[in-house]
């Protein structure tokens, strides 16, 4: 059955700690450490200064992805070996920004059409601005984090790598259809740095991944 | 074996004065948290980062002070990412320095801006050097080692 391979995919990827986050900020100092912190969550990590250069990234995986993806390419081509390295399973982005700002990454990244639109975004900031805050849970990100950033909040995004590993037209269809609720009731704030959108339907994380009983078997 | 033991106990205190002291906060300790066998040099890496940005940065808001139609709005935007490197590495009197000088820009007052910028790069001098003799320290304990 598909759903327990992806189980057993993900329950392997888990293991082999792949995965790859995408960090945007234009602070060398900011990359620096969002790398280190990153790095101890097990993530591979791939820091870009900008906006633009984090759409350049994604086209250019998108061109290598659709070059080496052959005939023989299934469902599960996007986690085939030579793919497993390169797909981003989180982008994670700094607010402000010259040019283009965290947010307009942001919208472009879940307004695009292809696959971009599945993959969890995460925004931080250093400034808590409620209505800026909102905004962003809103247009779709998972999480938006206060700098100074702490270990402890990076733990968190645990979730929602994962949840980018299983197929993602199984959950994204039931995690993102709160958008016509009111969202302010969703916002919860879980500690001083981290607050999230808790899903209507599911308020547990856990009960969105799949079978957590059968993960533990495999 | 002396001597490792006398410059450890030198580094622990220094490191405890820095904190009472107020020139570093809790987040400094979330940085050598991350420094193991893996990334030995962490520190002194995002530190070293720390100090080329903060120099540009410094050197920004002063360029964009002296210009004769002052842009507050860019000035602000110097200290804005000051404050953020500064809280992000746990330098807590630059970081409130940076405030106190945000604040300035907004009311647009051009002798107070240049009054903290004075301030400021008198408390980041301090800074630095407080951290360079925490590395020195480092340096020769690991010396110490071999």
């Amino acid at each position: 059955m598909e759903l327990q391979s992806d189980v057993a995919d993900t329950q392997q990827q888990m293991e082999q700690q792949h995965f790859h986050v995408l960090a945007v900020d234009d602070s060398p100092f900011e990359r620096k450490l969002l790398e280190r912190l990153l790095r101890e969550c097990a993530c591979k990590v791939t820091c870009v200064e900008s906006g633009d250069k984090a759409l350049e990234y994604l086209n250019q995986l998108d061109t290598y992805q659709s070059n080496s993806a052959d005939s023989t390419a299934s469902l599960s081509s996007s986690q085939s070996p030579q793919q497993e390295g390169l797909k981003i399973n989180l982008i994670i982005t700094d607010y402000s920004m010259p040019g283009m700002s965290g947010y307009d990454l942001l919208k472009t990244v879940k307004g695009s059409s292809s696959s971009w639109k599945d993959i969890p975004v995460v925004v931080i900031s250093s400034e808590n601005v409620p209505s800026r805050i909102s905004m962003c849970l809103q247009e779709g990100a998972e999480e938006f984090l206060l700098k100074p950033l702490k270990l402890s909040d990076l733990k968190n995004l645990q979730p929602h790598l994962l949840k980018s590993l299983v197929h993602y037209n199984k959950d994204t269809k039931c995690s993102t259809d709160t958008g016509n609720n009111n969202n302010n009731d969703n916002v919860v704030k879980m500690n001083n740095n981290v607050i999230s959108k808790r899903i209507a339907m599911s308020p547990e994380p856990s009960e969105r991944r799949p079978k957590p009983k059968e993960l533990a078997v495999v | 074996m002396d001597v490792m033991t006398q410059l450890q106990r030198q580094w622990r205190e220094h490191t405890a004065y820095l904190r009472k002291e107020g020139y570093l906060d809790d987040q400094f300790e979330q940085l050598q948290k991350l420094q193991d066998e893996n990334s030995p040099d962490f520190v002194a890496e995002v530190v070293s980062i720390f100090f080329d940005d903060s120099e540009k940065l410094l050197n920004n808001m002063a360029g964009a002070l002296e210009q004769k139609v002052v842009d507050f709005k860019q000035v602000d935007a110097h200290v804005h990412q000051f404050k953020g490197s500064s809280a992000s590495i746990g330098a807590m009197r630059v970081k409130n320095l940076c405030i106190e000088f945000r604040n300035h820009c907004e009311a647009q007052s051009l002798e107070e801006c240049v009054r903290c910028l004075r301030k400021l790069r008198y408390e980041y001098s301090l800074l630095k050097n407080q951290l360079e003799y925490l590395f020195k320290l480092e340096q020769q304990i690991r010396a110490a080692v071999v």
